[in-house]
């Protein structure tokens, strides 16, 4: 496993090193600030990186405003089938060669990178010291002795008795929380399309899920050295970040965020008729005409 | 056995899964294709649902793929 790691080692404290040494002259070499930048830096390279992905995931949202009046035929069509429902939805997503959804692999893929960075960060907590990758040993006893708001950044909150380290895992752990919840709840609430009834229960499991977020991480987060949540804080944050912006400028079709950017432009515009309308009628429709054959829709029309 | 490997899987549906929101390309997810698989397959399962997971990335398009496909449509 660890001669897998290697290459990800040498790549992760090679990051942190040289961003390091860019910084030590603005901050200096021993400084908790350099070090905890650097890892920043780290953060911000890799999402950086991931940036194509995520565009290529918008536009494809953006490639379902054209698929909508499919989309909501399967939706009337299998109302009561939802397996059919994703079938049919899927099967339409692959004919037209697009998919609003992300594949695991953006998170995949910063696993190892987390893993190597906790392995990074713990050598440096080890007494001795335990070098990893392409640190020096001057490196090593610099990083062992950064501080991050007085905290050591590679101590742990189970592994320690200062206090400072508490606080501060106990302020990054809430941190890490609330950026989690609200990113997730604004997702919940203004970027997924409206739910029909059916779907009531995944939400009510979603909401229930919000609240153990706190409580997972506190548990994994008292393992960690002060280093990885701050990793963790800041992808997070840039997470929110994406999100915001997204849900602002390039909000998912059918979605309350959607809808509300639909109406903004409308006023711009001077659009009279309702934006709303075209997705409101759709829902109507499936209360007030519930098994009836198609033909009569199309005569009540 | 399978029961055992497949523990963790659904355990990872029930409490983790939902805090990120659907994300797989395909249908049924695949958590949903593993847990079939490795239950029908055993360890050819955990092969094919490691091989489900490399298809399932940015430059896919996804699409309805069960584990078992003769039961497809009754899962």
């Amino acid at each position: 496993m660890d001669s897998i790691l290697k290459p990800l080692y040498i790549a992760v404290s090679w990051v942190i090193v040289t961003i390091h040494k860019a910084l030590s002259p603005i901050f200096g070499a021993d400084s908790g600030v350099s070090w905890s930048l650097a890892i920043v830096g780290l953060v911000i390279l890799i999402r950086v990186i991931l940036i194509p992905l995520f565009v290529k995931q918008i536009k494809s949202q953006r490639a379902l405003t054209a698929l909508q009046p499919h989309m909501k035929e399967i939706q009337k069509k299998y109302k009561d089938d939802r397996q059919k429902q994703s079938e049919e939805m899927m099967k339409l997503y692959k004919e037209h060669k697009t998919n609003p959804l992300a594949s695991c692999f953006p998170i995949l893929a910063q696993a190892p990178i987390f893993f190597a960075l906790f392995t990074v960060l713990n050598g440096i907590g080890k007494n001795p010291p335990v070098k990893h990758g392409v640190l020096t040993q001057e490196d090593v006893v610099s990083a062992a002795n950064a501080k991050f708001f007085g905290a050591p950044i590679s101590q742990t909150f189970l592994g320690t008795d200062i206090t400072t380290v508490k606080v501060v895992t106990v302020f990054l752990i809430a941190l890490m929380s609330l950026t989690t919840f609200t990113t997730q709840r604004q997702l919940m609430l203004k970027g997924m399309p409206k739910m029909d009834s059916s779907n009531n229960m995944m939400l009510q499991q979603q909401k229930i899920m919000l609240y153990a977020f706190p409580v997972i991480f506190a548990i994994s987060g008292v393992n960690f050295p002060i280093g990885v949540l701050i990793y963790w804080s800041t992808t997070n944050l840039w997470t929110w970040g994406q999100q915001f912006y997204v849900i602002k400028r390039n909000p998912t079709p059918g979605s309350p965020a959607y809808e509300e950017l639909q109406r903004k432009n409308a006023k711009k515009t001077g659009y009279s008729e309702s934006p709303t309308t075209d997705v409101e009628e759709p829902i109507e429709d499936l209360k007030g005409q519930r098994k009836q054959p198609k033909k009569k829709k199309k005569k009540n029309k | 056995m399978r029961e055992f490997i497949v523990a963790p899987i659904k355990f990872y549906r029930k409490w983790v899964s939902p805090m990120f929101g659907p994300k797989c390309k395909y249908y049924p997810s695949c958590s949903s294709y593993a847990v079939s698989a490795i239950q029908n397959y055993g360890l050819k399962g955990i092969a094919m649902s490691v091989w489900r997971l490399v298809r399932c990335n940015p430059w896919s398009h996804g699409g309805v793929d069960y584990a078992v496909k003769e039961k497809a449509g009754v899962s």
